[in-house]
């Protein structure tokens, strides 16, 4: 059996019913938002479920590897989703919080670039270190020409391997997902940010400038938590490893958006719940 | 997938330990309430007690949950377990003495809902995941509580926010000095989740013994506690933090003996797996 035809496996199945039942709690919970705040706290809520979602999707791209990537056994990055997605994700959360005085836009934008360039710069020396250090050349072992590319895959492919290294389509991947998480990051941050802004003063009694390191901290460590959250659910959808868009585990990234989407409405509830 | 690959053999049950380590940290969580009925800072050392209580049972969870082959590595349940802690905690301390109680109620919803998204949405059918995700969240939230107990001397959301500066002898309010202004709940966040991921990433393995994690966990417990008590001096009077520092210092020098005499011990033991076997006698 050629490694293009290979079954996803097991555990790729969909649980229909849980994913109603997630949905619903998703539609309860912000309702329950609209009832203590319908106006800026819905608002930050859907921003946040926006952002959430954005993470959960994006992590897919990343091609981790783990320990077999880390023995040169699976292609990807030789460490797992906690570590790829706090790498990738929080440089951009920090980006994107350099600009967050210049408007949505421009931060979000900011954010998604950081991760993007955090994880493009982690491809290419991940790819030198296999092909210099460790002297094996980049395979993909579950398509047999890079679908970018076009290049074949199988003569390069050691035998009693997942493949190794990091071809293109895993680097494009990295890219991509470093670019998605590094934005939802940023957005949860914003949308935190700008609801502790506007209701710490009159909660606290103070002006704006004197709560602003509160409203900073506490968004951040939201954000952390909320993007932490996101990423290991995402780790459990794949688990563990992944090489890339053309991996057949992509195909299970409904189940993480539902599951993402809860979890940051969730999450995001509670963080709306201190200041209202 | 969901193989279970070691079995708990002998040692302490884990709904012992779970137990264990609930009461006792919540308990020094409530004595820490001293410190607003006597109007000093003499015991926040007990929020550091609490941290080590907490991590205690914390790391014997993950190893339950890690025991399943989950295939995301040990550091990401310390990661989820802090991340959706750090939530639950810092909305519980806006209910002042009630603050590590709702801490708990609210960890342990949110730990629930994120067990039956990996379980049942995400599909990960494990049977330990639903308690071990809601034990977690507890875990976290304790855990920074009890940072945050150590560093300011007190859970409530106004103490954790609110800080003075002393300039030319004049005492002013400041946000900016406080645990949440800044941001030392961030390096709460990662000495705790380090500390609560490390002892069975690092004895994870067939020679594991309960007691030598469980006495890692201390020592990382207490490692924790001397950076944590190093910070409180900055928002606590000079004694109270002293006595924070040298606890810890006590208590980490402890720990670690004991575990290096546990880690000898195990050591001497030799496992007969012979996975070449003998093929040269004739």
């Amino acid at each position: 059996m050629s490694a293009v035809a290979a079954k996803p496996a097991a555990g790729g199945a969909m649980n229909p019913a849980a994913m109603g039942v997630g949905i619903v709690l998703l539609i309860l919970i912000i309702g329950v938002c609209y009832y203590i705040s319908p106006g800026l706290g819905l608002m930050s809520l859907i921003g946040i479920i926006i952002g959430g979602i954005l993470i959960g999707f994006g992590v897919h791209f990343v091609p981790v590897g783990g320990a077999p990537a880390a023995m040169g056994q699976a292609p990807g990055i030789a460490t797992g989703v906690a570590m790829l997605a706090a790498g990738g994700g929080l440089a951009g959360l920090f980006g994107g919080a350099w600009a967050a005085d210049q408007g949505l836009v421009v931060a979000v934008v900011t954010g998604g670039v950081g991760g993007g360039l955090m994880m493009a710069i982690t491809c290419m020396m991940v790819n030198f270190i296999y092909v210099f250090g460790m002297g094996i050349p980049a395979a993909s072992g579950k398509v047999k020409n890079d679908p970018i590319t076009g290049d074949s895959q199988a003569e390069f492919k050691s035998q009693g391997t997942e493949g190794h290294g990091l071809p293109f389509v895993s680097f494009v991947g990295g890219v991509i997902g470093g670019l998605l998480a590094g934005a939802g990051g940023t957005l949860i941050y914003l949308m935190l940010l700008d609801l502790y802004k506007a209701t710490l003063p009159t909660l606290m009694q103070a002006t704006e400038v004197q709560i602003l390191p509160i409203a900073v901290s506490a968004a951040g460590i939201f954000a952390v938590g909320m993007f932490l959250v996101n990423a290991v659910l995402t780790a459990y959808n794949i688990t563990g490893t992944i090489e890339g868009p053309h991996d057949p585990k992509f195909k299970r990234w409904p189940r993480s958006i539902v599951a993402s989407a809860v979890a940051s409405a969730l999450c995001g509830l509670v963080a709306i719940l201190i200041v209202v | 997938m969901t193989v279970k690959v070691e079995v708990i053999e002998g040692g302490v049950p884990h709904n012992q330990i779970l137990a264990t380590g609930l009461i006792a940290s919540l308990i020094c969580l409530y004595l820490s309430y001293l410190n607003v009925i006597t109007g000093t800072m003499w015991f926040s050392f007990f929020g550091g007690l609490a941290v080590v209580a907490a991590l205690y049972w914390g790391s014997h969870t993950i190893k339950v949950l890690c025991s399943y082959g989950i295939g995301t590595g040990v550091p990401s349940a310390g990661m989820i377990s802090f991340g959706s802690g750090v939530i639950a905690m810092l909305l519980a301390t806006k209910y002042n003495i009630a603050a590590p109680i709702v801490a708990l109620v609210l960890a342990a919803v949110i730990g629930l809902i994120l067990g039956y998204l990996a379980n049942e949405v995400l599909n990960m059918k494990i049977p330990a995941m639903l308690q071990a995700l809601t034990e977690l969240a507890i875990v976290g939230a304790f855990t920074l509580m009890g940072f945050a107990v150590l560093i300011t001397g007190s859970f409530t959301f106004t103490a954790l926010t609110t800080g003075t500066v002393t300039i030319l002898g004049l005492s002013l309010p400041s946000y900016q000095a406080s645990f949440i202004g800044g941001c030392l709940i961030a390096v709460a966040f990662l000495l705790g989740a380090i500390a609560i991921q490390h002892p069975f990433n690092a004895c994870l393995g067939p020679g594991w013994t309960q007691d030598r994690m469980l006495m890692l966990t201390a020592e990382c417990g207490f490692l924790s506690m001397i950076m944590a008590a190093v910070m409180s001096f900055a928002l606590i009077p000079f004694g109270p933090a002293l006595i924070s520092l040298l606890i810890a210092i006590i208590g980490w020098a402890y720990t670690y003996s004991k575990y290096f005499e546990l880690s000898k011990r195990d050591a001497a033991a030799w496992l007969d797996a012979k996975p070449i076997p003998d093929v040269e006698v004739q």
